[in-house]
């Protein structure tokens, strides 16, 4: 008997738990797709009466938000691409060829205790220097910062997959007469792609994220990312709230996609390679 | 900065001594290019242009912070009078006392209760598939970006239209203000704290659950272990430097602390959200006052390498081989 309690118990604490956990998502999808009539009742409703997508189409196209989407992902795929580069030839030398222990353990805990400094610190200088050479409200300015700024994760997410990878494919390609770089070309390169993958789909969720760099180094709808968009629909004066909502659900939704193609990866990148799902 | 890191993963270049001064040991040894092997100096030659120039990039920030910190708008030197000015405001210390409230509030709940979820996962939930689904949903709040996340969160707590006051029955005049009433603000944006990353805590926890040898768990049970001591002699050890890991992650966000506070109360009300990083902001970027604001990012980086030294080595060591 008292088993059954305690089951019946710990279900239920997991239902609440996912009730607690979820439902402010649903009710976030429930407001974007609300008419503004819907928005004024007296009391919220819990499904929309007439679902309509009226506010997404405001937002993007009424009110250029489609700019800001554009910004973003321009901003995104590029930072993430040069983070991936830089971080693949840190981690070729430091994980293939024989890099003295000193050496590799200073790049690791250099990129390591780069995770710790809150930006806000850094942002302060950067403003500076960003606004001495010109590059104030300019998108350039934000894929550099950004690119610094995903290179600790971008580094601890590519070592671990090139650690994987054992030695001797690329010993066998050399020994078969092929160069290093031929080696590194078409042995190692196809067998790491998988995980090149994931980590640029990590890095580039992390940029699409990112808020404060963003506020601070950019002023106008030119180069202005997403999130400081729906930042301003926020706190603005009168609140439209289902034009906030569908602002939410679009920045929700593009990181949300790509994290459950990389799934696997995604706790690996949050602990830098600590914890490996299986 | 070392935690000390195993070898280099193929072939062993020649164990050099540490030096332990200028004169300890002969050059030739320690720094000769051509001692080096081939492989080695490849090595160097593609790792340092490349690690030069992001060091630089990185280090140039603390830098020009210091430059800026110590001179005047208008280049001269004026020694430590930014700092001077930074320390006196007490202001800044409020902010510091607001900040270890929000920390502690936040840390040890999403920490007991994200240990809490993976256990009564591990030993309940033994479906696959619903396991799955667990860890996907898990992982839905830790992608958003944390301007969403206030936006759902406005919309639970605004006065007007927030579902939580009309779940409560509080409407029209007896709203209750949960963003703009000095005690519960603070509390309001630590439970979106909450929300948001329990589910990491978890999501590390129920991995390291995983890692418990199934034999000594049921050893244990054969010897009549309930279900506390299970958890207090074996899973612990072996959660043990994930908890530490986790803390100490954990710590660093909540020093960093900024969008959803920004969006949610923007500091206030008063200055009693007004975290760590929004009074930088606020001196930098609303007072203007970039020489006072550079002297306390100076005083952050310097508390924060501080901070990494020590957390550094507890981490767990460097995992390569």
């Amino acid at each position: 008997m008292t088993r059954i309690a305690t089951r019946l118990l710990t279900w239920l604490a997991l239902a609440i738990a996912f009730v607690v956990f979820v439902f402010p998502l649903y009710y976030l999808v429930v407001t974007s797709l609300k008419t503004h009539a819907e928005l004024f009742q007296a009391v919220p409703t819990l499904f929309p009466r007439q679902p309509t997508l009226a506010s997404y189409s405001s937002l993007l196209f009424d009110q250029g938000f489609a700019q800001l989407l554009l910004n973003s992902i321009v901003v995104g795929i590029s930072a993430t691409a040069l983070a991936l580069v830089i971080a693949f030839a840190i981690c070729y030398p430091i994980t293939r060829l024989p890099v003295r222990p000193r050496m590799r353990s200073f790049v690791l805990n250099w990129a390591l205790s780069l995770r710790f400094l809150p930006p806000i610190a850094v942002v302060i200088p950067y403003f500076l220097i960003v606004r001495t050479i010109g590059l104030y409200n300019q998108i350039p300015a934000l894929v550099i910062v950004y690119t610094i700024f995903n290179l600790p994760l971008s580094i601890w997410m590519l070592k671990g997959f090139l650690e994987q990878i054992p030695a001797e494919v690329e010993e066998a390609a050399l020994v078969d007469g092929g160069t290093r770089f031929q080696a590194f070309r078409l042995v190692l390169l196809p067998l790491a792609s998988t995980g090149i993958l994931a980590a640029g789909i990590i890095v580039f969720a992390f940029d699409w994220a990112e808020f404060l760099f963003a506020f601070i180094l950019t002023a106008t709808p030119d180069s202005m990312t997403f999130p400081v968009g729906v930042q301003g629909l926020v706190t603005q004066f009168e609140i439209i709230w289902n034009d906030m909502a569908a602002g939410g659900v679009i920045a929700i939704l593009i990181p949300l996609v790509l994290m459950l193609f990389a799934r696997r990866y995604v706790i690996a990148g949050l602990t830098f390679g600590v914890i490996r799902e299986k | 900065m070392t935690a000390g890191a195993p070898g280099g993963a193929i072939g062993t270049a020649p164990a050099v001594p540490p030096s332990r001064g200028p004169f300890a040991v002969p050059a030739r040894i320690r720094s000769g290019w051509y001692q080096r092997s081939r492989q080695e100096r490849l090595a160097l030659r593609l790792l340092l242009p490349v690690f030069g120039l992001v060091f630089v990039a990185a280090t140039i920030p603390f830098v020009l912070a210091v430059v800026q910190a110590l001179t005047s708008d208008d280049g001269r030197f004026i020694g430590a009078d930014n700092f001077g000015r930074a320390l006196s405001n007490d202001q800044l210390f409020e902010a510091i006392r607001q900040t270890a409230i929000y920390g502690s509030v936040v840390l040890p709940t999403e920490i007991l209760l994200g240990l809490g979820l993976a256990l009564l996962v591990h030993r309940t939930v033994k479906s696959r598939v619903l396991r799955a689904v667990i860890y996907v949903a898990a992982m839905i709040p830790i992608v958003i970006p944390q301007v969403a996340v206030g936006v759902v969160f406005r919309l639970l707590y605004i006065p007007d239209y927030g579902l939580i006051n009309v779940l409560l029955g509080q409407t029209g005049n007896s709203q209750i203000l949960w963003l703009s009433s000095p005690p519960l603000a603070i509390f309001a944006v630590a439970s979106v704290d909450i929300w948001q990353w329990t589910p990491f805590v978890y999501l590390i926890m129920f991995a390291g659950l995983q890692t418990v040898p199934p034999e000594s768990v049921e050893a244990a049970q054969l010897d009549g272990a309930t279900s506390w001591t299970q958890f207090r002699h074996i899973e612990l050890f072996y959660l043990r430097p994930l908890l530490l890991l986790v803390f100490f992650f954990r710590l660093a966000d909540v020093l960093r602390v900024f969008d959803h506070v920004y969006i949610l109360t923007g500091g206030g009300p008063g200055t009693t959200t007004q975290f760590l990083s929004l009074y930088l902001y606020r001196i930098a970027f609303r007072f203007s006052d970039l020489g006072q604001a550079s002297a306390l990012a100076v005083l952050v980086m310097a508390f924060m390498i501080v901070l990494y030294t020590v957390i550094s080595r507890f981490l767990p060591a460097d995992t390569s081989s």
